[in-house]
């Protein structure tokens, strides 16, 4: 008896240890894993989907705005069919009154996303069967993913344990420390992305893929059948006319379903995104298109579904704090006030 | 299924709860299925199972029919056929391509337009390991030091052990094959010596050899970009490599061995000690050298043919001398030998053995000499400095020899001595030559300094070991200190190893001798 409390005793300090190294070593810093920070409820609106979530929408500036938290579920690269299963890790959190869907990259091919998209997604979310369901509902799509490394994407320690590396680096952002501005990622600030061409959103229509289309009517279902509050947004930005006119499918099938769906490439209200200066790259909109973006979004969504204010409670005092950070790195940055292309913003 | 993978230890775990669960009696059934789950893991299909059935069922009837017929020509009749039978299969599956290259060479020597294809054949893992395993059955018959084996699927698990199956050690019916069948108590103290083992085992492979290995394969894959600095370094390097990967092997599958209860011939003996070749080899894969000393070289030189030679050569060059030169010849055997069972190619031979050889031979030969000459100069043998000569001596000499066994062909091997012994020292203070040798060894800076600091502490652990048994020490200290230093060596490989799809699978490097 004595020597199985022994052994009992040893794997519980293993367990431990093993549990604290884990999570420094694991869990990707990415808005997913810094979404488990918030704290319970604490989420007035959750932003999922690719990079054009988290550097189109300054959730910091709309807090400043008009009070309400936006928590992000959004990676690099994230492939549209990940969008399910962050819903169903959302809902174990947060109660958010809206959930905003970023359409940005639900025509691209699951064959086309590799394996850091993939992994950005299941790397930053926490062990539980909706990880599993999420990793074998990709899997069950790639065949060129060898069976044998199948182990790789469930177990990603055996893959990140050598982030030790990254840990001795003193410059690496490991997890642990506050995530930046709540997770608004703006790139570069002062980056302006100079367009090749004109560029002329097209109504014309292309059926999605079979698979992409399975994928969105699955989603449709599961948001239809436990009743989420939810918003489609097709970004504002450069698309391939593929991609564009198969966005148009994707809309019809959403506006068909009774579900909210905006393209902010026919938004009038946004036309004040100027393409020439208001670019971060092809795909993305800077820091300038960003505030353009926020300012009129972020008033629509609390226009329209009854979102609180917080600015005065003191358990929210981190979103002020990052709010000022963001704005003091952006005057050391490009030597402007905020405030002041803010005013201008909203004055034009 | 790599010894340190996970599904390895997840098979072992089963396995061993699973023995230690049922009676006594059965036991070594499940030690069976396991070790032919383990064969067939990665490549079952009829082929290899007919090549396990084609070393089993012959042993197996001989074994009985030589026993029956001790001390006959009958019997020795039958030993013969069995021990064909068995190299039959061992030459067809892993020397076919050396003789293939063998007439290639001739082919061209003598000009002939013809050149064979090589070809390709699906082995079992472990082939060369279960195979002088068996002819050693049949031979301890035979000597009537061991009874056959009258249970077929008994001796199927003495064959397919499956601990063994990847890196030895060769083992012995007469000294393991009831250890196998008789049933063992579960022993707590047992297992924890077993995983203190095992984990061990599993460092020396996961967190040195593999990153050694990083760098070898740097400097060997890409010649032209390192100096001979580097060049030597990696010879060190492989050295140093093949030891924690092959020493590693054998201490995780002593340490499993030890918690079923199955006490395992040691396979190494701190050989970067040894003073000379001789001895480096007494104490570098012991069971391999027994083997082979048991088997091949003591009939060898007991063989008429020895003896005749024996006669002839003390008629010619006298009793001193000519005594040497069958006992020469018969040790060259051997080593060939020893270096064809490493690999079906030149480079084993030569690498490990015929250099082997000649580096005894040398030492045979001119050690007398060198006495003398020590003794004239007034050079003392028997203080620190000469040992470590001595030791460093040997350690060089056997490392020039891995750079054949490392080398993919012998032209690859003579790059590597040719760039050893290109020495130019300016390339050692060119900074922007130096960097970039750096950047390119296959090493950053942090698996720089894991590997310098895991390597002081292989050295100063073997220092520890040439006077105590450090994993009984470690266990009789204080459990705040013991558990420490277990979870210091558990985590350092959870953290530290080189594993998982940031690396390159480990693959043991003995796994397919």
């Amino acid at each position: 008896m004595k020597k199985f409390i022994k052994i009992l005793v040893f794997l519980i300090v293993f367990v431990i240890f093993f549990y604290i190294v884990h999570n420094l070593l694991w869990l990707k810093p990415t808005t997913i894993s810094y979404f488990y920070d918030e704290p319970k409820n604490s989420l007035d609106v959750v932003y999922i989907g690719s990079s054009n979530a988290y550097t189109a929408f300054n959730s910091v500036l709309a807090y400043n705005l008009y009070g309400y938290t936006t928590g992000f579920l959004s990676t690099d690269c994230q492939p549209f069919i990940y969008v399910k299963y962050l819903l169903k890790e959302s809902e174990k959190y947060q109660k958010p009154s809206i959930y905003v869907i970023d359409l940005a990259l639900a025509t691209e091919e699951i064959d086309n996303f590799d394996e850091g998209g993939i992994r950005n997604v299941i790397d930053s979310m926490k062990i539980s069967q909706n990880r599993t369901d999420a990793i074998n509902d990709i899997l069950s799509y790639r065949e060129d993913i060898n069976k044998k490394d199948y182990i790789n994407y469930y177990n990603s320690f055996l893959l990140y344990h050598n982030k030790w590396k990254d840990l001795a680096s003193i410059n690496v952002n490991i997890r642990g420390n506050t995530m930046l501005y709540k997770g608004f990622n703006y790139g570069k600030f002062n980056s302006i992305f100079e367009p090749q061409e004109e560029y002329i959103w097209s109504d014309e229509l292309i059926q999605l893929s079979s698979e992409n289309r399975n994928i969105l009517l699955d989603l449709i279902d599961y948001i239809k059948n436990n009743n989420i509050n939810s918003i489609f947004v097709v970004p504002k930005r450069y698309f391939e006319e593929d991609d564009n006119k198969k966005l148009n499918d994707a809309i019809r099938i959403i506006e068909e379903n009774n579900l909210k769906v905006i393209n902010c490439n026919t938004t009038e209200k946004l036309n004040n995104i100027n393409f020439n200066t208001d670019l971060y790259n092809f795909a993305h909109i800077n820091v300038y298109g960003a505030t353009k973006y926020t300012l009129w979004f972020s008033k629509y969504l609390k226009e329209n579904y009854n979102l609180p204010d917080h600015r005065n409670d003191e358990k929210y005092s981190s979103w002020d704090s990052e709010y000022k950070r963001f704005k003091d790195n952006f005057k050391k940055i490009t030597d402007k006030e905020f405030d002041d292309v803010l005013f201008e913003y909203i004055k034009n | 299924m790599s010894l340190t993978s996970l599904v390895f230890l997840l098979f072992c775990f089963i396995t061993i709860l699973i023995y230690f669960v049922i009676p006594k009696k059965f036991q070594w059934v499940i030690l069976l299925i396991s070790s032919i789950i383990f064969l067939f893991y990665d490549n079952l299909h009829i082929g290899t199972v007919v090549q396990a059935l084609l070393i089993l069922i012959p042993s197996y009837i001989i074994g009985i029919q030589i026993e029956k017929n001790s001390n006959t020509k009958k019997g020795k009749v039958f030993l013969i056929a069995g021990i064909l039978i068995i190299l039959a299969q061992l030459f067809y599956l892993k020397y076919t391509n050396l003789f293939l290259a063998t007439f290639n060479h001739i082919f061209n020597l003598f000009k002939i337009d013809y050149q064979f294809d090589f070809v390709y054949r699906n082995s079992l893992i472990g082939i060369s390991y279960y195979s002088l395993i068996m002819i050693s059955y049949l031979v301890d018959i035979y000597r009537g030091t061991c009874e056959a084996q009258k249970n077929i699927f008994k001796c199927a698990l003495f064959m397919s052990y499956f601990p063994i199956l990847t890196s030895g050690p060769f083992i012995r019916y007469g000294s393991v094959g009831n250890e196998l069948y008789e049933g063992h108590k579960f022993n707590y103290d047992r297992m924890v010596r077993g995983l203190v083992r095992i984990l061990w085992g599993v460092f020396k492979i996961l967190v040195i050899s593999e990153r050694l290995g990083m760098f070898v394969d740097s400097v060997y894959g890409n010649l032209e970009l390192f100096n001979f600095a580097f060049t030597f370094a990696a010879m060190i390097a492989f050295t140093l490599q093949l030891y924690t990967n092959f020493s590693g092997s054998i201490d995780i599958i002593m340490g499993i061995s030890e918690i079923i209860g199955i006490k395992l011939p040691e396979n190494f003996n701190l050989p970067f000690f040894s003073k000379t070749i001789t001895e480096f080899w007494r104490n570098w894969h012991i069971t391999l050298g027994a083997w082979l000393k048991d088997y091949i070289f003591y009939p060898l030189l007991k063989s008429d043919l020895m003896q005749k030679l024996n006669e002839k050569s003390k008629n010619k060059f006298g009793k001193k001398v000519g005594k040497k030169i069958p006992l020469y010849f018969s040790m060259l055997i051997m080593w060939i030998i020893i270096g064809a069972w490493h690999g079906g190619a030149y480079t084993f031979i030569i690498g490990s053995g015929i250099l082997q050889f000649v580096y005894m031979f040398l030492e045979d030969t001119l050690g007398p000499i060198s006495d003398k000459i020590n003794k004239k100069l007034g050079i003392r043998k028997d203080v620190f400095s000469y040992k470590l000569y001595q030791v460093i001596r040997t350690f060089l000499l056997f490392s020039f020899a891995m750079i054949f066994f490392r080398s993919s062909s012998l032209s690859d091997a003579f790059d590597i001595i040719k760039n050893i012994f290109t020495i130019n020292l300016s390339t050692l203070f060119n900074k922007e030559a130096l960097l970039s040798m750096i950047s390119n060894m296959g090493l950053d800076i942090y698996d720089f300094a894991v590997l310098i600091v895991s390597l002081i502490i292989l050295f100063v652990m073997q220092l520890l070991a040439r006077k105590r048994d450090v994993r009984e020490k470690l266990l009789e200290q204080n459990i705040i200190f013991r558990w420490g230093i277990l979870y210091i060596l558990i985590f350092t490989i959870i953290i530290f190893g080189c594993y998982g799809a940031g690396y390159d699978a480990t693959a043991f490097i003995y796994r397919g001798f």
